[in-house]
């Protein structure tokens, strides 16, 4: 699936740089390639549903997924059921969901900041939840109140660095980067503080392994909390993802073309930290996701906003149900998210890099 | 005729200091109004209170007889456009894509450009000429295309007048010419003003002999100093004033037996 949609998309690039052909082909071939996009997350979710430690043919899977869809009793054995059902099904969409949140709200600050080197966690939001994780994990104890505290810490982190913009009565775009970098660096002194301070035997290791991302206790309660968060932030965004080409155009442009900047930008921001915050506290810090399926979105299908942002929530599903596959599989001891994604995120990019000759930089 | 723009008596303050005060000017339909300055007079800060992006400290900005301190950005976007001194490129957008965001204040917060807004990005594109870039990366343009790409973006927004900062700085003769030959195709064919601050006094000349009405306008030591004609105001003593400089006119006789006004700046002068 995810190679044919690569070398689909790449086609389609090339095809558009050659300059000469009319737009009706371009159109065309942009177009061809939408129920790629939308339907890739659900055919690699399905796909990971027969993988894994143990392994469950194709028609098990489906005939299962149509018996509870359906509310019918299953003939299939009872261990399938839970397996595809309550274990596999729940931590494939999450992961699909995180991977879609991480990358959709990374390339809505990319254009945001003007700066294509940004990710989700710009204005602290990872490292506010980190902080609250930490905090929980220390002090109770308790799912969810780690979730809780995670998200409402990342949420905190940027209002702090929207406020520390605010000095100015506006909030340059400058001014909210540098609110970020004071905020994400206090909080994330506050987590070497807690690690200091925690439970070597059991604690420290919690908090480690929260901070560098998981699926692996993933469950339907979780989909349902965190969802809320994450799927107003997506649809936020997907609202306003031409704005967003205005805005990047800098705030004193994005004015005079007829945008009040400080409302759309406080609108993106909102909706990137809550897709953001929601997916990071029920999976962990993910790094690169947010940084990088934004740019192989731009690879594939330029950079106009209205095109690449569904395109990178559709990117990050693929990749960290993936990833997370990779992660179940290789060993029984599940490598943290964190790592696999830059492991696996990496060398791809570079080929992808050298495929497209970097889309027009 | 009544003025698209007035600009009534206003002051600018930036964090105590008086930038400009008390300055005034109007525009009217169809002329160019070039705004004069040395380094730093508040050029740029002058069009930025008009375009609604600074607040003034006091003074009246009108539009079509309506003040913009309340208006927003959006209606002030419906009024005048802007075409920047220093555009920051930052994403390979399409030379398309850039041009549809004059669009912005026509569609709704949630809308996207619809094929209409396309074709009239596209039409503005051709009116100045680059009909042919349109499915390029814009980073890939020289100055002087970037910039028309930048004229066009104003010309999709659809407004009575344009403002433009420095248009032709940066930019070669070729280019430069362009730039003014842009303008004039503009202002006499569509009816458009444009209100351009510029660091070239011969822009004035050049405009005039294209036949556009053409105002000019002094700004210097926080006043308005002189308005008027490019024969009033486009004199050795008042450039020399404005400039600090020695300054000769000449007169160049074109092939065509037509003279074509230009300014030689001679030398710098102290003033004590």
């Amino acid at each position: 699936m995810l190679p044919s949609s690569f070398t689909g998309g790449g086609a389609a690039k090339t095809r558009k740089h050659g300059g000469n052909n009319s737009r009706l082909e371009v159109g065309t071939t942009k177009r061809s390639l939408v129920p790629i996009f939308i339907l890739a997350p659900f055919l690699v979710i399905l796909f990971s549903l027969s993988i894994g430690r143990y392994p469950i043919d194709a028609s098990s899977v489906v005939q299962v997924l149509w018996c509870k869809l359906t509310l019918q009793p299953c003939p299939v054995d009872e261990i399938y059921q839970t397996v595809v059902w309550d274990i596999r099904l729940p931590r494939a969409v999450l992961g699909a969901m995180v991977g879609g949140c991480l990358a959709i709200s990374g390339a809505s600050f990319q254009g945001l900041f003007r700066n294509p080197l940004v990710n989700a966690g710009l204005l602290g939001v990872s490292s506010g939840a980190g902080f609250g994780a930490s905090v929980a994990i220390v002090m109770f104890d308790n799912v969810l109140i780690t979730y809780l505290l995670a998200f409402s810490c990342g949420m905190l982190a940027v209002v702090l660095s929207y406020l520390i913009a605010r000095v100015y009565k506006a909030t340059p775009t400058i001014m909210l980067v540098l609110g970020g970098v004071i905020v994400s660096s206090v909080f994330s002194a506050l987590i070497s503080l807690l690690k200091y301070l925690a439970d070597p035997t059991d604690q420290l290791p919690a908090i480690v392994f929260w901070l560098m991302g998981s699926l692996a206790n993933a469950r339907f309660n979780d989909i349902l909390i965190a969802g809320v968060p994450m799927l107003i932030g997506i649809s936020g965004l997907l609202l306003l993802r031409w704005r967003i080409n205005v805005l990047s155009m800098g705030d004193r442009e994005a004015h005079t073309l007829g945008i009040n900047t400080t409302l759309n930008k406080g609108i993106v921001i909102a909706c990137a930290s809550l897709a953001t915050a929601g997916a990071v506290c029920v999976s962990g810090i993910i790094g690169w996701v947010g940084l990088v399926m934004p740019h192989i979105g731009r690879m594939l299908v330029g950079n106009d906003n209205k095109v690449l942002i569904p395109v990178s929530l559709s990117l990050g599903a693929v990749f960290l149900v993936i990833v997370d596959d990779v992660s179940r599989i290789l060993t029984g001891g599940e490598i943290p998210l964190g790592i696999l994604t830059a492991l696996i995120g990496g060398p791809f990019f570079v080929y992808l890099l050298k495929k497209t000759k970097g889309g027009g930089w | 005729m009544k003025p698209l723009l007035e600009v009534q008596e206003l002051s600018f303050k930036y964090s105590g200091d008086l930038i400009f005060d008390k300055v005034s000017l109007d525009i009217k339909p169809g002329e160019v109004f070039c705004l004069l300055g040395p380094n730093g007079c508040g050029k740029t800060t002058l069009l930025d209170c008009i375009l609604g992006w600074l607040k003034p400290c006091s003074g009246r900005i009108m539009l079509d007889g309506a003040d913009i301190t309340d208006m927003p950005a959006r209606r002030v976007a419906h009024h005048l456009a802007y075409v920047p001194q220093i555009h920051e490129k930052t994403f390979p957008y399409l030379v398309k894509d850039i041009v549809l965001m004059g669009r912005a204040s026509y569609l709704g917060t949630f809308e996207a450009p619809s094929d209409e807004d396309v074709m009239i990005a596209e039409r503005a594109l051709e009116m100045v000429g680059m009909g042919s870039f349109k499915e390029r990366p814009y980073t890939q343009l020289s100055g002087g295309e970037g910039q028309l790409v930048m004229v066009a973006r104003a010309l999709a927004q659809h407004t009575p007048m344009i403002i433009m900062d420095e248009p032709t700085a940066h930019l070669d003769y070729h280019h430069e010419l362009t730039i003014l030959e842009t303008i004039v195709k503009l202002v006499r064919d569509s009816g458009l003003s444009v209100l351009m601050a510029t660091h070239n006094p011969n822009h004035g000349f050049h405009l005039q002999k294209s036949g556009v009405n053409v105002r000019v306008a002094m700004l210097k030591n926080k006043r308005m100093i002189h308005v008027g004609s490019t024969a009033e105001v486009l004199s050795e003593y008042k450039l020399g004033e404005l400039y600090d400089i020695l300054v000769r006119i000449v007169d160049c006789v074109l092939e065509d037996g037509g003279i074509l006004k230009q300014v030689v700046p001679v030398s710098t002068i102290t003033r004590s």
